[in-house]
This record gives structure tokens, C-alpha cells and sequence, in this order.
């Protein structure tokens, strides 16, 4: 291993771990040398490693990330492709979305794909583009994969350099998740399509100005801060007829826009309008743990799939609005929530794409999954499948044929390699400014520093 | 070592002043007093030792407490102790994380523990008996830079190991966290019991050697057993680091099926809410109950044993 | 090396190599003696040195002039990735910063309040050992991640120590969200387990003969004096045992800052120590060449610290036992 590390693919025979040994040993040491190798079975039997084929038996490894619901789903319609396919076994995994990326991440560089992996929009650059995803225009050309009934442009964004490496599983689009109990207390109107940042702030004003307190007697502000966000900053930069990235290598924005974003959020921070540091700092991702899962603002900037987790922590009020606007101007676009690919390196291609194919376009497949992946990309599953939903389900289903009705742009290209370490960056970047260590100037001028360096 | 002799000459000399008998032990002091004195002071070390206890076993009694807190006592509350125990917290905690049950988060923390402690008591044994009994070419350069290598960050390793582990195709296995045991790499240990098999007298090897025995013989059946001790010390601390440690299994471990009870707290890490306080506390317990054990099982060893067999050296 | 204070063993120790050499004069003259057996047994460890310390010192050197993103095979960067560091990454700095910080207060407070203990156990009659062991199992629970999440609960907004202070007029919010306190809870952490270096004090306050403070009191030496004339500089070899020992350790904290940060360095980078910082560049962002760069500048440093640390020591630790 003195050598370059490379991604060089290790021959399964080189794949036996070693243990200890030397040529010589004392009687006794046999016994612990018995141990050892049990241990050794022992343990080897908790090593995954089962992609071959034994007897016209095909083994297929599947994974994904996500929360409870989407796990039981999941595997439901896996053994009803299984059934379908008696001679296909599937073995999944799933894990939370931080473990899983950095899993894939690791079996990609040991060129051990999963056979069927989910993906997120921000890797699809990174995988396709080191050549760790299988080219699946083949299998849509022989309608092995069929996506006619796709959204061109949704389907457009499993596509890297013109080939097509994975296809999407769902659509959804950013929004904010606001309580409309306590906007009519304020006196505001509920959001409609079209309404601009200055209204989004006046009404964060409005709702701060009620003097409420949460849990802990902490005041109860108009927003969450979302300068944490690096989708709010896209929106915002699209209204303004900008994108996040203008290449795979370069930025589509200045140093002065982030700064004039963060400047935005700041000063409402500063007048007691959006969430305060301490509690924007804790913003993890779950619903739970933000300042509106938290009952100290009215209002959470978020995708449509995490919206579903606030009314049961809120109440029925809670409902989904629009992303803000300039001047008429949206940001707003779908994007696919999450994407398929097959592993390069899959020994059983045709039979991943069969499982490819049944979790996107089987009607069967389509009742079970429901819209845990948000709305399916086949148009006639999502029909379908819309029919059943109720209540916030429903909402969001109807929200997002609201959004393409007002008109949405097309989504922009996958983002670059980088951009997986850049979100993550941004919110890090912005906490700077929240607990005022930087002028939002300062702090805009370092992200984009470490943007340029990531993207280089 | 032999501390014996007096301090290397710092001064102990050179300032005292004449004032003879100031001394608080003055032998001569009339009777009652001086000893209502000593028994107040005695009092007030106690004091001062259990002051100290207290504040230290504060954090501990407290996880104990929310443990068995209800929900709604663990916002509102300031008072330690729970007002109605809540022991349903336990079978939650017992349900574990991400559907995978405690039960099998514990007896993953233990294949990896044993297997550690088997590899490095194993691994180390072997060094530390060459390093102190055989003569061989480079010894001392050799033993310089295993002692060189208890001071190495292990970071300085990390990144070529995790991709030698991911070539080898074993990351998301137990190997990456047991192999490395077998091969003697935590060198303290190795270094632990060469100081610990010096202080054993040279007589037994001779004897053996006359009897015939060669080296193999020597180790298993006179030198190792004599050193029980130091290998009871490598393997408890094997067994409550292994058991403790987060980095490498947050490095190497993504499948919750083989998660440790560690990882699995984890990912509480993100909670801030505190309703799940209950369960997730007693989760904790159950975790550190198996150092707690051990604790209580070799507190001899662990403390005194390990002190002075180290310095004595 | 794992994290955690490990037991005593070497304190005060001659440096062994030295010892070596000497060694065999003492004995009988070696005998042709066949070193097949030696190599033997030191079979893994040289295995284990080979391929799993040096080789990867190697690699991780090679690694840290290139960028290396686990996908694509390594690219050439020259010294790129140290001029990154140095020169154009302020978290870089920050996570030195914050370190230092961290070793600087958390290291003398630890052994400060470790000796103090021991001087107080080692002065009573009674009760040694117990208070021994209770004193030291925090040194054996503390490195988990359970604690970690105590002292996060303990210090986080609402929590014991929150409203303990607010309650005598200190409003903090919390000190796990405050970036000017957050790594103060990992230092507290820290020193709460400072029973490991105290029961190696107290080993090496029970090896000083009694007679020397009877002769010190004798001259006249009242307690303080002879603290720092007998007690200290007796001591001094274990002190600076446990100085060593205690401040290579703190450079690599990692799980407390973990737990208590949710593994994020927050808030405002202020818990983003060295380590985290280290794990984010590599396994987070897969930035393997940076982060090898980031190992070798903390294994080079730690190196420099242990060499002055020896250095100085030249001018304070006294060995009894010291041949010139």
C-alpha cells in the first residue's frame, strides 16, 4: 500500500483479512490461535459482502437513507419485487442521510457501489463525474428503464454531461412552513403565490410585534433565521435573476450579494424579528430541534418532505406557503427530493435496473411508497397515488401543481462536486455573523474564499 | 526507581532559617489541645475530601436521576431526585435506535471489546517479553521507537489506514477496530508490561533454561503467568477504552446493525429536546454500566495495582 | 494511542534506551544466543509497526502534498495544502486557537487540582482508598460519549448549571450555545477527571521517605517550605510524567467536543478543535490530502511541545536516582 491509493479496484481474493501469524509457535498457543480464527469467522460474518450469484440466484444490494416510514415502505415493495422476481434477492440498508453519504462515499472509493443506490442532487456531479455511476441511457433507450411518462426537466437532472446516471424518485420544491393561527392574530394575510421579501419580513415584524413567548418564557419571533440556509440564499438569488453556480468551477453570485443576503437576515436578527443565535445555532435539520419546532417563531424555511413533520409537533394551523419573491420574480423551482443510480461496478445491471424500474414506474410499487419520497416523477403514479392523500399530504400535493402553475424555472444543472461541503459551509459561515464575530461583509467574503477553494 | 536517596540537591539546605520547633509536629506540646487540634484538622480533610466527592459525583448521580425522570419533571424541574420514577424510560431506551435493539448494540461494544483485549493482551505479551528478556540486534533502537510511538498521534495514521482498511474492502466491519490490537500497536501497553516483566527476578529464566526450556517455553509457562498482574492492567484498560472510544467507530462503523451502544448514542448528540431526555439517559446508563462493573470488580488493580507496578518500573 | 489518561507505568522513568545500554554490563556476557526467537515473538509488532504505523506515516506524508478526494487517485499539489492552512483559512486558525486555549487552561488546572487532592488524601489516615477509587472513576467514564452528553445537558440552556447561575444572577442562555463559553465545558469536563494523574501524585507522593521531611523539619521548615523545597521537587518527576502525558493527550481531544458541538465545532467554530476540524476536512468534506496535512503539522507540533517540555524539564525534574 506504499503505493498511490488509488481507486483501484481490489480483486475479491485480496479482500481476506489477514491475521497474525508466525511460522513458529509454542503448543499452547494453539488454543489461542484456535480463538483467533474463530473470532476471525466470527467477525467475518458480520462483513457484508454479497453481491454474487450462486445457481441463476441474483443478489442485489440496495440502499438508502431516510427516516422510519420511508424504511418500512421501502421495504415493503422490495419483497413485492422480490415475489415478482423469484430468482432476485435484495439486501438493503438504510441509515440516517450524514452516514450514508459518507458510507457511499467510501464504498464508492473502494469501487463497491451498492447496486441500486439512492442519491442525493449534490452527489450526482461527484459520482458521475469519477465515473462510479453506470450509464443508464442504455436500459431507457431498450425502455428496460421507462420514463415517458417523466417530466422532461425533472429527468434532466439525474443527467451529467449529457448521459443520463440516475433518475429521480420524487419532486419538491422549498417553501416555508408558517402557522396561520398566529399570522391572523397578527393581523397578516395568509401567504400568497407571488408575495415578496419585504412582505415576508413586514409579516415577521407583524408577529414579533405580538410580544408572545415560547417555552421558557424566550420571545416568540416572526422567523427563523434563514440565513443558515444555503437553499434560502438560491431562492433569494434567483429572484434576483442570479443562480448559486455558474459552472462546475465557479459561483454564480458575488461576495456582495451573499452580503447583502446576510445583511437582509442580520438586521432582522438585530431587531428581534428572526430567531435569536443562540437558538438558529441549533439548527439541525430536524423539525424538532429549529426555533419553529421549538415554538419560538412562527414561521421555518423548508422543503416540502421535512414540512410534514410540523403539524404533528404544531397543530393543524401550520400550513405551507411559497417561497418569497422580488418583485414578482420566484426563485422558486422543483427539484427532484432524491435520485436512483446503479453502481458501475454492479455485476447484475439488467436485474438493477428491473428494481430501478419497478420502484419508479409500478403501479403496486407506487401505492406502497406513497409520497415518502415526495411527489413520484411518473406523472401517472403521482395521479394515482395523489388520490389517497389527505391533509398536510394533500396540501403539498396540491401546493406543488399551485407553484408550477404560477410558473416555476427550470432547475439548474446538478451542483458541483463541491457544493455537499458548501451547504454545510454556509450555515457554519453565517453563525459568525448571528453571534456577531464578522460584519455580514466579512463573513460573505470568507465563504465565498472557501467556495472558490472548494470549487477549484 | 529507587527514590531513596535524598532530592537532587535543590535547596532543601541552603534557606532554612535558625527557628527550630515551629514545626507544628513539635513533639512536645501539652496533651489536650494539640490533639483537638490534629482531630479538627483530620475532620476538615474529610471535609474538604468529601466536599470535593460531592461536586464529582454531582454529574453521575444526576444521570442516574433524569434517568428515571418522567418527561414533564425533566423541563420543569430544578430538584435532582425524580418525583415518581419513570423505570418505562429503561424499556424505551431498551428498544434502541434505529430499530436496532440495545441488546444487540451491547454485544457489538462487546465482540469489539473482547477482541481488543484479546489481541492486545496476546500482541503486547509477546513484545514486551522479547523486548525485555531476548537479546536481539537493534533492541534498543527498536524499544526507543516503540516508546516513541506511545506519544504518536494516532491521527498521523489515521487517513492512510482508513484507506488501506477501505481497499482492503473491511470498512463497515469490525476489523479496521480489532485487527490493529493483534499487532501490538498500542505500544504503552507493550511498554507496560516490559516494565513489568523487568522487575521479575532473572533467576526463574535461568532455572527454566537449565531445565531445557527453550524461549517458548520460558514465556508460556514461567514469565506469563508471573505477570498476571500487568496483563489483568492491559486487559481491563483495553477493555473500557475499546469500549469508550468514538473516533474509530465513527470512522469505520455505518451500518446501524453493527453500530456500538456509543455510536448509537450518537446520534442523540442533535437532540435538544428535552422530552427524550428520559430514555436517552437511561440509555447512557446501560452503556456505562459494564465500566461501572469493571470498575467495582478490579478497583484494586485498576488503582492501586497500576500506580505503583508502574512506577516501581 | 487512544484518548484517556492511561496509568502511570513510565512515570519517572529513566529514559529507557539509556537503561538499555547499560544494562548489559551488568550482566553475564551475552552468550551467542539465536535471535529467531526474538523476531518471533515481536512478529505482529513488527508487522504492526510496518504496516500500520510506518507505512501510513509515509503515505499520510505523501497524501498530505496532493489533493485526495478517495474517488480520483491523489493529485500532486506540491505544498499547497500547508499554504491553504497557513495562509488562507481562518477555521484553520480558529481550531489552533481554540485548542491552545484548551490545552493551556484545561492541562494546569487538571493537575493543579490532581496534586491538590492528593496532598490532601495523602496527608489522611484514614479513608485513603476510598476516596482513591472515588476519586478516579470519573477518570474512567469520563472519556464516554454518555458523559459527554451530561455535560452537554448540564451546561446546556435550562440545564443545572444554567439555572444554578441565573439563579444567583448570571444569565449565560446556556453555555453550550454560547461560542465564548462552549469551550469552557469541555475544559471543566476535562478537569473533572482529574483523578487519573492524581493517583499517579499520590504513588509518587508515597515513595518520599518520611525521613527527609523529618530532617527538613528539623532546619526549621514550616509546611510550605516544605512543599516546595522536599515535596516538589520529589515530585517532580511524576509531575512532569503527568504534564507530558496530560498535555499530548489534550491535543487530541475529540469525543467531549464532539458530543457537546453535535459534532459540528459550534457554535461559531468555537469547539471546533483541532481533531474535529481534522475529521471534518478528511471524512466530512473528503478532503484526505488536506487532512494529512492538518496530521502531520499536529504530529510535528506535538512533537516540538514534548521536546521543549523535555528541555525545560532539564531545568526542574530532578531524578533521585540521577547518575551526573
Amino acid at each position: 500500500m506504499t503505493s498511490t491509493p488509488g481507486i483501484r479496484r481490489t480483486p475479491r481474493t485480496a479482500r481476506r483479512p489477514r491475521t497474525p501469524r508466525s511460522r513458529t509457535r509454542p503448543p499452547r498457543a494453539l488454543a489461542a490461535l484456535a480463538v483467533l480464527s474463530a473470532l476471525a469467522l466470527l467477525l467475518s460474518g458480520c462483513s457484508g459482502d454479497a453481491s454474487g450469484s450462486s445457481g441463476g440466484k441474483v443478489t442485489l444490494t440496495f440502499a438508502w437513507w431516510g427516516n422510519d416510514d420511508r424504511h418500512k415502505r421501502t421495504n415493503e415493495a422490495v419483497d413485492l419485487f422480490e415475489k415478482r422476481h423469484p430468482n432476485v434477492t435484495v439486501r438493503t440498508s438504510f441509515a440516517s442521510y450524514e452516514s450514508y453519504v459518507q458510507k457511499l462515499a467510501t464504498q464508492a472509493a473502494g469501487g463497491d457501489l451498492p447496486d441500486v443506490a439512492q442519491l442525493d442532487y449534490r452527489q450526482i456531479s461527484q459520482y458521475a463525474g469519477s465515473d462510479t455511476l453506470r450509464d443508464l441511457g442504455p436500459y431507457v433507450k431498450s425502455g428496460a428503464l421507462r420514463t415517458g411518462a417523466f417530466d422532461k426537466e425533472l429527468l434532466s437532472t439525474g443527467a451529467y454531461e449529457g448521459t443520463q446516471y440516475a433518475l429521480p424518485m420524487g419532486s419538491g420544491t422549498t417553501g416555508f412552513a408558517y402557522d396561520a393561527a398566529v399570522f391572523e392574530k397578527a393581523g397578516v394575510d395568509p401567504p400568497k403565490p407571488g408575495w415578496t421579501w419585504q412582505e415576508w419580513a413586514d409579516a415577521g415584524r407583524a408577529v414579533s410585534d405580538l410580544g408572545l413567548k415560547g417555552p421558557n418564557g424566550k420571545p416568540y419571533t416572526g422567523h427563523t433565521d434563514m440565513g443558515v440556509h444555503e437553499d434560502a440564499f438560491e431562492m433569494w438569488l434567483r429572484s434576483r435573476g442570479k443562480q448559486l453556480y455558474a459552472s462546475e468551477d465557479e459561483l454564480g453570485f458575488t461576495a456582495r450579494d451573499l452580503a447583502r443576503f446576510w445583511s437582509f437576515t442580520d438586521k432582522l436578527r438585530r431587531e428581534g424579528v428572526v430567531s435569536q443565535a443562540k437558538d438558529t445555532s441549533q439548527i439541525s435539520g430536524a423539525v424538532e430541534s429549529g426555533p419553529m419546532g421549538r415554538k419560538l417563531a412562527a414561521t421555518d424555511f423548508t422543503w416540502d418532505a421535512p414540512f410534514l413533520g410540523y403539524p404533528p409537533l404544531l397543530g393543524d394551523s401550520v400550513h405551507f406557503a411559497p417561497v418569497p419573491t422580488t418583485g414578482g420574480k420566484a426563485g422558486q423551482y422543483i427539484k427532484p427530493t432524491m435520485l436512483l443510480g446503479v453502481g458501475a461496478n454492479s455485476e447484475h445491471p439488467k436485474e438493477a435496473a428491473e428494481l430501478v424500474d419497478f420502484l419508479l414506474n409500478d403501479p403496486a410499487a407506487g401505492d406502497i411508497l406513497g409520497v415518502t419520497r415526495g411527489v413520484p416523477p411518473n406523472q401517472e403514479i403521482a395521479e394515482r397515488v395523489s388520490k389517497d392523500l389527505k391533509g398536510p399530504e394533500k396540501e403539498l400535493y396540491d401546493f406543488g401543481k399551485k407553484v408550477i402553475r404560477y410558473g416555476v424555472d427550470p432547475p439548474p444543472k446538478a451542483p458541483p462536486r463541491g457544493d455537499v461541503v458548501l451547504q454545510v459551509s454556509f450555515s457554519r459561515v453565517y453563525q459568525q455573523v448571528v453571534y456577531e464575530r464578522q460584519s455580514p461583509a466579512e463573513a460573505a467574503e470568507e465563504y465565498v474564499a472557501e467556495a472558490e477553494r472548494e470549487l477549484r | 526507581m529507587t527514590t531513596a536517596a535524598a532530592p537532587h540537591d535543590t535547596g532543601t539546605g541552603t534557606g532554612t532559617g535558625p527557628g527550630t520547633g515551629a514545626g507544628h509536629d513539635g513533639p512536645a506540646r501539652t496533651g489536650g489541645r494539640a490533639r483537638a487540634r490534629t482531630r479538627a484538622r483530620r475532620l476538615a480533610r474529610h471535609a474538604g475530601a468529601l466536599a470535593v466527592l460531592l461536586v464529582l459525583l454531582y454529574p453521575l448521580v444526576w444521570l442516574l436521576a433524569t434517568s428515571l425522570k418522567p418527561a414533564e419533571e425533566v423541563v420543569t424541574s430544578l430538584r435532582l431526585l425524580p418525583g415518581r420514577l419513570e423505570w418505562s424510560n429503561y424499556s424505551t431506551a431498551m428498544e434502541g435506535v434505529s430499530g436496532v435493539p440495545v441488546s444487540r448494540l451491547l454485544t457489538n461494544s462487546l465482540l469489539i471489546s473482547l477482541g481488543s483485549v484479546l489481541g492486545n493482551v496476546l500482541s503486547c505479551a509477546l513484545a514486551a517479553y522479547a523486548f525485555a528478556r531476548l537479546r536481539f540486534r537493534m533492541r534498543g533502537v527498536m524499544f526507543a521507537f516503540m516508546v516513541a510511538t506511545m506519544m504518536l498521534p494516532h491521527h498521523a495514521v489515521l487517513i492512510p489506514q482508513y484507506i488501506i482498511f477501505n481497499q482492503l474492502g473491511m470498512v463497515d466491519t469490525y476489523w479496521p477496530l480489532i485487527l490493529p490490537k493483534f499487532l501490538a500497536t498500542e505500544a504503552f501497553f507493550v511498554f507496560l508490561i516490559v516494565q513489568f516483566m523487568r522487575g521479575l527476578p532473572r533467576e526463574l529464566d535461568e532455572a527454566a533454561r537449565i531445565d531445557g526450556c527453550g524461549p517458548f517455553r520460558i514465556f508460556w509457562s514461567v514469565v506469563l503467568p508471573l505477570t498476571r498482574p500487568a496483563l489483568i492492567t492491559t486487559a481491563i484498560f483495553t477493555f473500557i477504552w475499546t469500549w469508550n472510544d468514538f473516533f474509530t467507530q465513527l470512522i469505520y462503523l455505518f451500518d446501524p446493525e453493527k453500530f456500538t451502544i456509543t455510536l448509537a448514542l450518537r446520534n442523540f448528540v442533535d437532540q435538544s429536546s428535552t422530552s427524550a431526555f428520559g430514555p436517552m439517559f437511561a440509555m447512557s446508563v446501560v452503556s456505562l454500566l459494564p465500566i461501572v462493573l469493571f470498575f467495582f470488580a478490579f478497583q484494586r488493580y485498576l488503582v492501586q495495582g497500576m500506580a505503583t507496578s508502574g512506577l516501581k518500573g | 494511542m487512544t484518548a484517556q489518561a492511561p496509568p502511570p507505568a513510565a512515570a519517572a522513568e529513566r529514559p529507557a534506551p539509556a537503561r538499555d545500554r547499560a544494562a548489559p554490563g551488568r550482566r553475564r556476557p551475552v552468550r551467542r544466543e539465536r535471535q529467531g526467537p526474538a523476531y518471533i515473538f515481536l512478529s505482529p509488532w513488527i508487522l504492526g509497526v510496518v504496516l500500520l504505523t510506518l507505512a501510513p506515516m509515509a503515505v499520510s506524508l505523501y497524501l498530505s502534498f496532493t489533493d485526495y478526494n478517495l474517488f480520483d487517485p491523489p493529485k500532486w499539489v506540491g505544498l499547497r495544502n500547508y499554504a491553504e492552512m497557513f495562509t488562507e483559512d481562518p477555521r484553520y486558525w480558529r481550531s489552533v486557537g481554540t485548542t491552545l486555549l484548551y490545552v493551556v487552561v484545561a492541562v494546569p488546572l487538571k493537575l493543579a487540582l490532581a496534586l491538590g487532592v492528593a496532598l490532601l488524601l495523602n496527608s489522611m489516615r484514614t479513608g485513603k482508598g476510598f476516596y482513591r477509587s472515588a476519586f478516579y472513576a470519573p477518570s474512567l467514564l469520563g472519556a464516554s460519549m454518555s458523559i459527554a452528553l451530561v455535560w452537554r445537558a448540564l451546561f446546556n440552556d435550562g440545564g443545572t448549571v444554567d439555572e444554578l447561575l441565573s439563579g444567583v444572577g448570571i444569565n449565560t442562555g446556556g453555555w453550550v450555545a454560547d461560542p465564548d463559553l462552549a469551550v469552557f465545558v469541555v475544559v471543566l469536563l476535562t478537569v473533572w477527571q482529574f483523578g487519573a494523574p492524581m493517583v499517579i501524585f499520590l504513588a509518587g507522593l508515597q515513595q518520599i521517605p518520611t525521613d527527609v521531611y523529618e530532617a527538613a523539619a528539623l532546619d526549621g521548615a514550616g509546611r510550605w517550605r516544605q512543599f516546595v523545597s522536599v515535596t516538589l521537587p520529589m515530585l517532580s518527576p511524576v509531575l512532569f510524567f503527568n504534564l507530558v502525558l496530560e498535555t499530548i493527550q489534550s491535543f487530541q481531544v475529540f469525543t467531549p467536543a464532539f458530543a457537546i458541538s453535535a459534532g459540528k465545532g459550534g457554535p461559531a467554530d468555537s469547539t471546533n478543535f483541532y481533531t474535529l476540524y481534522l475529521y471534518e476536512r478528511g471524512f466530512s468534506a473528503s478532503h484526505m490530502g488536506y487532512a494529512s496535512a492538518m496530521a502531520w503539522v499536529l504530529l510535528l507540533a506535538i512533537g516540538a511541545v514534548t521536546v521543549v517540555l523535555f528541555r525545560t524539564s532539564r531545568s526542574w525534574v530532578f531524578y533521585a536516582n540521577e547518575e551526573g
